[in-house]
């Protein structure tokens, strides 16, 4: 009873969160844009005019119906890869993606290991 | 004047330190266990000088001694007091001096406070400790000299970056230099550890205390950096993902980790080793940022004025430490038999060390990879918070889970826990959560995920205070902060508001359910700075709310720099933020609002977490 509980509840919230599918939100796709002629910040963050500039740069992109992604590539094709936040996954960003998970599947099996190994002792 | 009675001290400070380690070394030889008087003597005259020389240039500052080159550089005589004072530490020669204090006096405390423990132990530690200051004070006296003289005699001084002129930044770098500086008290007594083969329970108690004391002064800093990182920079935002911030973070996991693996040692005694490279992990990586934050070689908001030679310096200390630590662990590394139970608190120690080591190689990897994809492929990237958020947010689930179960296991073995007990909290917790989402509209999959899996440790630490007749209450304080804290900027996080748009004096602009009006400017004369005050007017038309925020923009002539003051009325539901900025060539000012659900709650959650690392400083310090 109890499990067909939880699982309805469960099942509820998935289906709320999905059927939220958002329209291209501007102010996130402007946090995940270097300000390039600023110290570390975003053209969300920033004051300067090079953000003002990008962010109607942006404005027009979306109102030509581009996707987030294909803004994305379109502006790294034009400044360079230090624009974006959040690094491509490509092949030269593969091992900053993929390290943090490989260390994490390794660290449980030695944990893991440690405890089976002294089972076995006891 | 004072820049001789600084310099001599310093070379004081040398002679000192070489005495230290010399006496030191001869005592080891004696076969008494009696540490000599004349070590104790040294060491207290070092934390005199060096605490002198330390007030020394605090007086040039107040006195404004221009002919100090620090003082020159980073003061000016028109600013308040308050400034001038904190601005010894404000800057690089002068928070290296802070470092050299902490340094010193923790090795004076640490002799002292360790009366029981054996003797070579803590000469060891001592001699350890006093050739980490040594390379700091050569570092100091000639590479980064705060008493330099300056000649000709300026009229005046350059004076202090506005934006760290500021309460709040005259306390972080203390706070934050107790807690990283602070870890090298621990890392030379794990290298003494090693060579005189202390490695028993009593090892792990003779540091806790500092373990603790450092841990929760980090904990601070880290608060008290965001806090002004949230008012003063002028974004809303609180974390960046910012180099500068990652490498405060860094030493912090390093640390965690070990405060929960040191309960092994001390009350199982398994883990020698792996506690001791935490020990050496922690400082090493506190030197590792203050490389990483004063060579300037990455791009950050906090940017130290920089100078290559001093990375260089600094790298050369940071692989020296390394090596040596590194081959004294490989000399003594002796395979030990754990004794761990699979559902003991072994075993979630570990796992404790488990993420924790997943969310230091992520930060260190996120921080160190941009370096180098530019110099093998001199292709520049960016790693900021899209990278972090999304590889650790999901993790951070799965460990909340275990840390609301972990303490609740037994040392050693224990049957399997109370299942069902673990099946209602959670019932509860996604029940809350659903609640929460379906009276404010709004959805992720993660943020469901998030808010589910801190409330679940929520509820299971405040089970725990009524279940349990006895429980460590600084451990549920901690816990149960760190479950809200997750849980506060997971709320935050998605139900904060943020409007950014373009306004010029008299018109009012409707965007949603907001009204903003700018009703005028104001402009003012301070002491040091002129003002520009906006008036601003913001309706909501749901709540009907209507306030008046006044966003600055303030013009500094010394060094000539503007800032923007945000304007931040709040209360224990949300926070209204406003700041205002103008536009070049344009009479329309940039307006950033936002309403921040809860904010207020995200400090007070970090403040109790440390205040549990405190009162389990006084619980230490009551059972030993």
């Amino acid at each position: 009873m109890k499990i067909r509980i939880l699982y309805f509840i469960f099942f509820l919230n998935i289906t709320i969160s999905v059927s939220s599918n958002e329209a291209l939100n501007e102010s996130q796709i402007h946090k995940n844009l270097r300000c390039l002629v600023c110290q570390g910040q975003s053209i969300a963050d920033s004051n300067s005019e090079f953000a003002q500039t990008l962010k109607m740069v942006v404005k027009d992109l979306i109102k030509q119906g581009k996707t987030e992604d294909e803004i994305y590539s379109f502006l790294s094709d034009k400044y360079g890869d230090w624009i974006l936040y959040k690094p491509k996954f490509n092949y030269e960003n593969f091992f900053l993606w993929s390290f943090p998970y490989i260390v994490l599947v390794f660290g449980g099996l030695i944990v893991f290991f440690l405890i089976k190994k002294q089972q076995k002792k006891t | 004047m004072l820049s001789n009675i600084g310099n001599f001290l310093l070379f004081l400070n040398i002679l000192l330190s070489c005495l230290a380690i010399y006496f030191s070394v001869s005592c080891l030889k004696t076969t008494n266990d009696l540490v000599l008087k004349k070590i104790y003597q040294t060491s207290l005259l070092q934390c005199t000088t060096i605490l002198i020389s330390f007030f020394t240039l605090v007086a040039a500052f107040i006195i404004s001694d221009f002919s100090v080159i620090n003082v020159y550089e980073n003061s000016h005589s028109q600013k308040p007091l308050f400034y001038k004072i904190s601005g010894t530490w404000g800057n690089h020669e002068g928070s290296l001096l802070l470092w050299v204090i902490i340094l010193t006096v923790f090795s004076y405390l640490f002799l002292i406070l360790n009366k029981n423990h054996p003797k070579n132990y803590r000469l060891y530690t001592l001699v350890i400790q006093n050739l980490l200051i040594l390379g700091f004070l050569i570092f100091i006296l000639f590479n980064s000299n705060p008493f330099s003289f300056v000649s000709p005699l300026p009229n005046e001084g350059l004076g202090l970056n506005p934006i760290l002129q500021d309460p709040a930044l005259a306390i972080h770098p203390p706070l934050l230099y107790v807690g990283f500086v602070g870890s090298s008290i621990y890392f030379s007594a794990a290298m003494a550890s090693m060579i005189t083969n202390y490695s028993d329970k009593l090892f792990a108690k003779s540091i806790k205390t500092w373990v603790l004391i450092s841990w929760s002064f980090q904990t601070l800093g880290i608060l008290v950096g965001s806090i002004w990182a949230y008012y003063e920079l002028g974004w809303g935002g609180f974390w960046f993902w910012d180099p500068v911030e990652n490498a405060s973070l860094l030493p912090w996991f390093a640390m965690t980790a070990l405060l929960h693996s040191l309960l092994v040692l001390e009350k199982r005694n398994a883990l020698y080793f792996w506690t001791i490279i935490l020990c050496l992990l922690t400082f090493i990586l506190s030197v590792t940022g203050t490389f990483l934050v004063r060579s300037g070689i990455l791009n950050s908001v906090h940017t130290f004025a920089n100078d290559p030679t001093r990375g260089i310096y600094i790298l050369m200390y940071l692989s020296l430490m390394i090596l040596a630590s590194v081959y004294i662990l490989f000399t003594r590394y002796k395979p030990a038999s754990i004794e761990i139970n699979s559902n003991s608190k072994e075993t979630f120690v570990l796992v404790n060390n488990w993420f924790m080591m997943f969310y230091l190689i992520t930060v260190l990897l996120g921080t160190l990879y941009p370096i180098f994809t530019d110099a093998m492929t001199n292709n520049k990237i960016s790693v900021g918070p899209p990278f972090y958020n999304s590889v650790i947010i999901p993790v951070v689930v799965l460990f909340l889970f275990f840390m609301a179960i972990g303490p609740n296991v037994k040392w050693i073995k224990n049957k399997f826990i109370n299942f069902k007990i673990y099946l209602l909290i959670f019932l509860a917790a996604v029940l809350l959560n659903f609640i929460i989402f379906s009276f404010f509209k709004s959805y992720s999959v993660i943020s469901n995920l998030i808010v589910i899996s801190s409330l679940f440790l929520i509820f299971s630490s405040i089970f725990d205070i009524f279940k349990k007749s006895s429980y460590n209450f600084p451990r549920v304080i901690s816990h149960l902060s760190f479950g809200f804290l997750i849980l506060f900027i997971g709320l935050n996080h998605n139900f904060s508001i943020e409007k950014d748009f373009n306004l010029k004096v008299g018109e009012t602009k409707q965007i949603d359910n907001f009204k903003f009006y700018l009703k005028d400017l104001k402009l003012t004369q301070d002491t040091n700075y002129k003002t520009i005050t906006g008036q601003l007017k913001v309706n909501d038309l749901f709540t009907k709310e209507e306030r008046i925020l006044k966003p600055e923009i303030r013009i500094y002539d010394n060094p000539k720099t503007l800032t923007y003051e945000a304007s931040i009325q709040s209360n224990f539901l949300r926070d209204y933020y406003l700041s205002m900025s103008n536009i070049d060539r344009s009479e329309y000012y940039n307006i950033k609002f936002q309403k921040k659900p809860l904010m207020i709650w995200i400090w007070i959650s970090v403040a109790t977490l440390s205040l549990g690392g405190f009162l389990s400083l006084i619980r230490h310090a009551k059972y030993n």
